[in-house]
C-alpha cells in the first residue's frame, strides 16, 4: 500500500517527461497527457490522504515511511529516496493536489490561443512533481531537491512569455531572491548533519533534544532563512509582486497555494527543531506579522488586480508564520488550508476578469463589470468575503484561531497588529471588488461591448473552489480547538504543544465562547464589518433597495492622504515602501561597483603578478643578453674579476 | 728594504697591477701588448727574488726566468706579426674595431 | 776609496737608496707606458722600464739575467715593438682614443689585484734567509744544459715556429697573377 506514495510522484513526473517530448508535435492536444496525470494523481493522492486521516494501515497518525533506494551511499554521509506520510503530509496534499488539479483545467482555457501551451503543461506537471516531492520527501536533503526544483519550476512559468523583458527579469529576480534562502537552508542541512549525525526527519527530531541549545538556535534560524526565501516573508519578500508577471493560472497555482506554503510546512514539520529554541520563534512571530502588515499597507494603492493579491497573499502567509511564532501551529496549517483554496480562488478569478477585458490588469480602467461576467463576480465576491474573515465561511475560523491564540499565548503586539491587519484586508479587497465589478465603467470602449464570461473550463474550476472556501471552515475548523483538523493534526503537533507546558508555562485554557475566545472573535468581525463598510462607500455602488448610498470615487484616498498630510503614508504605500529601491541600489549599483572593484583588482594585480612574472623574466633576459658583447676586452675584464673574486674568497676562507 | 724579501715581492705586485690596467684601460693593440710585457716582467721579477732569497731555489729561478724571456720573446714576435696583419685588412690598430666575429 | 755602508751622516744605506731610486723608475716608467697618448713614447718608457728591472736584477745577484734582459727585451723585443708602432703608423691619438670606456673599471680591477698580493706578501712569513744570494753564472748554465735542457730545447723549437709564423703572418700576400686562366 505505501505503494501508492512514489505512484503519487511518478505520475506529474510522467506527465512532465511526456509532454515534454510530444508535446511540439501535438500542440492542440499537449494538454491532454498533462490533464490525465494530474487528475490520477490526485485520485491517488485522495486515496493515501482518506486512508491517513481515518487511520487506514499502513497508513495513521504515526507516518507511514517508504524507502525506495539509497540515494547518495558515501561513506560517512548517506541519504535516501523515501518518502513518508503523516497527518500533515494529507493536509498539505489535499491543498496542492486538488488545486493543481484545478489550475490544470483552467489553464486549458486561458492558455487556449497561446503557441506555447506544451510547455506550459510540461512545466505545470514538473511543478507538481516537484511539490509533492517536498511534501512526500523523509529526508532534508530531498526537501532541499524539491525546494530547488519548485524554485527552478518558478523561474520557468513566471518568465513563460520571456519574449517580455520585465518577465524575464521577475523570473531572475524570484530565482535570485530564492537563492538568497536557499543557502541559509542549505547552511542549516548541513548544521543537522554536524549536530544530529542524520537527515531523516524523523530521526532528527527524536534525536534533537541531544543537541547543544545554541545549536538549536543556529539549526533553526537557518531553516527560518530558507523559509522566508520560499515564503516571501519579509526581507526576502520582494520577488512575490513581480512574480504575477506570469500567466494568472501560474500566480494562482505556485504563489498563492502551493510553492509559497512550502517555508510554512518547512516550518510547521520540524515544529521539535523550532519549539526547542523559543527565541526563533520569536522572530518567526515577527518576520510573520510584521510582513503582514506591511503587505496590507502597500495593498490599499495598487493598481494593477493581480498585485493587490500578490500583496494579499505576502500578508496571509505573514499571518501564518506569526501562527507558528506564537505556537498555534494546527491554525497554521488551517489557514494555509483555507488561504489556498479561497486564494486560488481570487487569482482565477481576477484571471478570468482579465480574459474578459482582453489583457487588462489596471483596475482603474475596469468597473461596472458585475452583470457582465456573473459567475465571475459571484465567486470573487465569495471569495473576498471569505478572506475578509467573515463567519461562517473558511476564512474567519482559521483566522480567529490565528489571533485566538497569538492573544492567549501571550503575544498580545502579534494579536494586536494581527488585528489590524484583518480590519486592513477586509478594506483592500472590497476596494478592489469595488473598483473592478462596481460602479461605472472606465473600461476601454473598444472593449466594452464584447465583455464576455469566460468559457466553462474556466468557470468550472472556479464554481468547484468556491464551494471549499465556503464551508472548508465549517467542516473541519468547528468546532474551534476541537474540530477535525485539531483531531488530525495532534498526533503530530502534541509533543510540541506540551513542550512549552513541561518547560514551565501555562497550560493551554480551553476554547470558550463566552470568555475571551468569544470576545475576541466578536471584535475582530466587528472590525471587519467597519471596514467592509468603509470600503463600500468609498468604492461601492448604491443599493437603493437598502437605502443605502455611497459616493464611489476611487481617487478618494489619495485626496483624503494628500489633504491631511498622510500623503507621506500614501506615496509609501504607492512605492511598496522604497524596498526594491533599497534592494537595487544596494545590491544591484553597489554590487555592481564591488564587482568591478573585484574584477579591476583580478586583472590587475593578479593577472599583473602572473603577467608581470613573464615579463620581467623576458626584460632580465634581453637585460642580460647585453653582457655577451663579443668583444674580447670586455671578457677580459671579466676574467680579471673572477680572479680578483677567487683570490678574495681563497684569502676569506683562509684567514678564517 | 732592499735586504727583504718582501719589498721585492710588492714591488712585482706593482708592476703586475700596472699592467693589467694598461691591457684592460688602453685601445690601441700594441699598447696592450706593451702591457703583456710589463706583466711577464713582474712575474720574472717575482721569480728571480724568490731564487734571490730562498737559497734551495736559486738556480732554479735563473733558470725559469731565462725560459719565461724566451717565451715572451716568441709571443711577443706572433702577437705583433697578427696586429700588422689585421691592420692591413682594418686600417686601425684599436682593437674596438675589430668586432666583425659579433653581430 | 771604500764609501761606508750608508750615507755619510746617516743611517740610510747604499742599498736602499739604490733600490728606491730603481723602484721609482721601474713603476714610473711603467705607468708612463700605460698612460702616455703618444704611443712611441710609450714604446720608449717600456725601454726605460726594462732598463731598471735589469738594475733591480743586478741588486737581486744575478747579473746574467740582467744581461739577458737588456739584451732581449731591450734589444730585441722593444725594437720589434717599435718597428710595429711604425708600420701600424698610429697617429697622434685624440684622448678619447687612447684609453676604452672600461678603463675606470679596469683601474679598479688593477688596484684591487695591487692590494691583494701586497696583503699577501706582508702577512705571509716567507722561508727567506734575509740575504741576496749571489748566483755564479756556472751553476745556471749546469742547471740548462742539464735538468732543463728538454724545456731548452723546447723553447727552441718554439722560437722557431714563433720566427718562422711570424714571417708568414707579416709578410704581403703575393699579387695574383694575371696570366693565369
Amino acid at each position: 500500500m505505501t505503494a501508492l506514495l512514489p505512484l503519487i510522484l511518478i505520475l506529474p513526473l510522467g506527465g512532465f517527461v511526456l509532454t515534454g517530448l510530444l508535446g511540439r508535435r501535438f500542440p492542440e492536444d499537449a494538454h491532454r497527457i498533462a490533464i490525465w496525470a494530474v487528475v490520477a494523481a490526485w485520485v491517488v493522492a485522495s486515496l493515501v490522504v482518506v486512508m491517513t486521516l481515518f487511520h487506514v494501515s499502513p497508513f495513521g497518525p504515526a507516518g507511514a515511511g517508504l524507502k525506495l533506494w539509497t540515494w547518495i551511499p558515501a561513506a560517512g554521509f548517506s541519504a535516501d529516496m523515501g518518502l513518508y506520510a503523516d497527518p500533515l503530509t494529507a493536509c498539505l496534499l489535499i491543498v496542492v493536489t486538488t488545486i493543481g488539479m484545478l489550475v490544470h483545467v483552467y489553464s486549458i482555457g486561458y492558455m487556449a490561443h497561446d503557441p506555447g501551451r506544451w510547455r506550459f503543461f510540461a512545466y505545470l506537471n514538473l511543478f507538481m512533481f516537484s511539490m509533492l516531492l517536498l511534501i512526500l520527501a523523509d529526508n532534508l536533503l530531498l526537501v532541499f531537491a524539491g525546494w530547488e526544483l519548485v524554485g527552478l519550476c518558478s523561474y520557468l512559468l513566471i518568465g513563460f512569455w520571456f519574449p517580455r523583458r520585465s518577465a524575464a527579469e521577475a523570473a531572475k529576480k524570484a530565482f535570485l531572491v530564492n537563492r538568497v534562502g536557499d543557502m541559509g537552508f542549505a547552511l542549516g542541512i548541513m548544521a543537522v548533519w554536524t549536530q544530529v549525525g542524520t537527515l531523516n526527519m524523523q530521526d532528527v527530531f527524536a534525536r534533537i533534544a541531544g543537541v547543544p541549545h545554541e545549536w538549536q538556535i543556529a539549526i533553526a534560524l537557518l531553516l527560518l532563512c530558507g523559509a522566508v526565501g520560499k515564503s516571501a516573508q519579509f526581507p526576502l519578500h520582494v520577488w512575490l509582486p513581480d512574480a504575477m508577471e506570469g500567466p494568472t493560472p501560474v500566480s494562482a497555482l505556485i504563489h498563492a497555494a502551493t510553492m509559497v506554503n512550502a517555508g510554512v510546512y518547512l516550518i510547521a514539520r520540524c515544529n521539535p527543531i523550532f519549539v526547542r529554541a523559543p527565541e526563533v520563534m520569536v522572530v518567526v512571530a515577527a518576520v510573520g506579522i510584521f510582513t503582514a502588515i506591511l503587505a496590507a499597507s502597500i495593498a490599499f494603492t495598487q493598481t494593477d488586480i493581480k498585485r493587490v493579491l500578490a500583496y494579499s497573499t505576502l500578508s496571509q502567509l505573514g499571518y501564518m508564520f506569526a501562527s507558528l511564532g506564537v505556537g498555534a501551529w494546527t491554525a497554521a496549517i488551517f489557514h494555509l488550508m483555507s488561504h489556498g483554496f479561497f486564494k486560488g480562488l481570487l487569482f482565477l478569478d481576477s484571471g478570468s476578469v482579465i480574459h474578459a477585458v482582453d489583457g487588462e490588469q489596471d483596475m482603474r480602467k475596469m468597473g461596472g463589470l458585475a452583470r457582465k461576467i456573473p459567475i465571475t463576480y459571484s465567486t470573487m465576491l465569495i471569495a473576498s468575503i471569505a478572506i475578509s474573515g467573515v463567519p461562517p465561511l473558511a476564512g474567519f475560523f482559521s483566522k480567529d484561531e490565528i489571533l485566538g491564540g497569538a492573544f492567549k499565548n501571550g503575544f498580545l503586539w502579534v494579536w494586536a497588529i494581527g488585528f489590524v491587519v484583518a480590519g486592513m484586508t477586509a478594506f483592500y479587497m472590497f476596494r478592489l471588488i469595488g473598483m473592478t465589478f462596481w460602479g461605472p465603467s472606465h473600461v476601454d470602449p473598444k472593449v466594452e461591448h464584447h465583455v464576455h464570461e469566460s468559457p466553462p473550463t474556466m468557470t468550472w474550476p472556479l464554481i468547484l473552489l468556491a464551494i471549499p472556501a465556503v464551508f472548508l471552515g465549517m467542516v473541519i475548523g468547528f468546532p474551534p480547538e476541537t474540530g477535525l483538523i485539531h483531531q488530525w493534526l495532534e498526533p503530530v503537533f502534541a509533543a510540541s504543544i506540551q513542550y512549552p507546558i513541561s518547560m514551565g508555562g501555562a497550560p493551554e485554557t480551553a476554547y470558550n465562547f463566552f470568555g475571551i475566545d468569544g470576545a475576541l472573535a466578536i471584535g475582530t468581525t466587528a472590525l471587519v464589518a467597519i471596514a467592509i463598510v468603509a470600503a463600500w462607500r468609498l468604492f461601492g455602488v448604491n443599493v437603493p433597495a437598502l437605502g443605502l448610498k455611497a459616493e464611489p470615487r476611487p481617487d478618494r484616498v489619495r485626496e483624503i492622504s494628500a489633504r491631511r498630510g498622510l500623503s507621506f503614508l500614501y506615496n509609501g504605500s504607492f512605492h511598496k515602501w522604497w524596498f526594491d529601491d533599497i534592494n537595487n541600489k544596494l545590491f544591484v549599483e553597489w554590487g555592481g561597483r564591488l564587482a568591478a572593484a573585484a574584477f579591476w583588482f583580478d586583472r590587475t594585480v593578479v593577472d599583473g603578478t602572473v603577467n608581470g612574472v613573464g615579463s620581467v623574466t623576458a626584460g632580465a633576459g634581453m637585460r642580460l643578453r647585453r653582457v655577451q658583447t663579443g668583444r674580447v676586452q670586455n671578457y677580459a675584464l671579466g676574467i680579471a674579476f673572477g680572479l680578483i673574486l677567487m683570490a678574495a674568497g681563497y684569502l676569506y676562507l683562509a684567514v678564517r | 728594504m732592499s735586504g727583504s724579501l718582501d719589498s721585492y715581492l710588492i714591488l712585482s705586485g706593482l708592476l703586475f697591477a700596472i699592467g693589467t690596467f694598461g691591457f684592460l684601460g688602453r685601445r690601441n693593440a700594441i699598447s696592450m701588448l706593451m702591457s703583456i710585457e710589463l706583466m711577464l716582467n713582474a712575474v720574472n721579477l717575482t721569480i728571480i727574488a724568490f731564487g734571490a732569497f730562498v737559497k734551495p731555489l736559486n738556480v732554479h729561478a735563473s733558470v725559469i726566468a731565462l725560459i719565461v724571456i724566451a717565451v715572451a720573446a716568441a709571443e711577443a714576435t706572433v702577437g705583433l706579426a697578427i696586429v700588422i696583419a689585421i691592420y692591413r685588412n682594418k686600417k686601425t690598430p684599436l682593437v674596438d674595431e675589430y668586432d666583425s666575429m659579433s653581430e | 776609496m771604500p764609501i761606508g755602508q750608508t750615507l755619510p751622516f746617516t743611517a740610510v744605506r747604499w742599498d736602499d737608496i739604490l733600490f728606491v731610486v730603481l723602484a721609482v723608475m721601474l713603476l714610473g716608467s711603467a705607468l708612463l707606458v700605460v698612460t702616455m697618448r703618444d704611443i712611441i713614447r710609450c714604446g720608449l718608457a717600456m725601454i726605460a722600464s726594462f732598463a731598471s728591472l735589469a738594475g733591480i736584477y743586478v741588486m737581486l745577484g744575478n747579473p746574467l739575467i740582467a744581461a739577458t734582459q737588456v739584451l732581449v727585451y731591450i734589444g730585441a723585443i722593444s725594437i720589434l715593438v717599435l718597428f710595429a708602432i711604425m708600420l701600424t703608423e698610429t697617429k697622434n691619438a685624440p684622448s678619447r682614443l687612447v684609453f676604452q670606456t672600461q678603463a675606470w673599471v679596469g683601474a679598479i680591477a688593477a688596484a684591487a689585484i695591487a692590494a691583494i698580493i701586497t696583503g699577501v706578501v706582508l702577512t705571509t712569513t716567507w722561508p727567506s734567509t734575509g740575504a741576496v744570494a749571489w748566483t755564479a753564472t756556472s751553476d745556471i748554465a749546469t742547471m740548462l744544459f742539464g735538468q732543463y735542457v728538454l724545456p731548452f730545447e723546447a723553447v727552441s723549437v718554439l722560437l722557431t715556429a714563433a720566427v718562422v709564423g711570424g714571417v708568414l703572418m707579416a709578410r704581403r700576400e703575393p699579387a695574383a697573377r694575371e696570366d693565369r686562366s
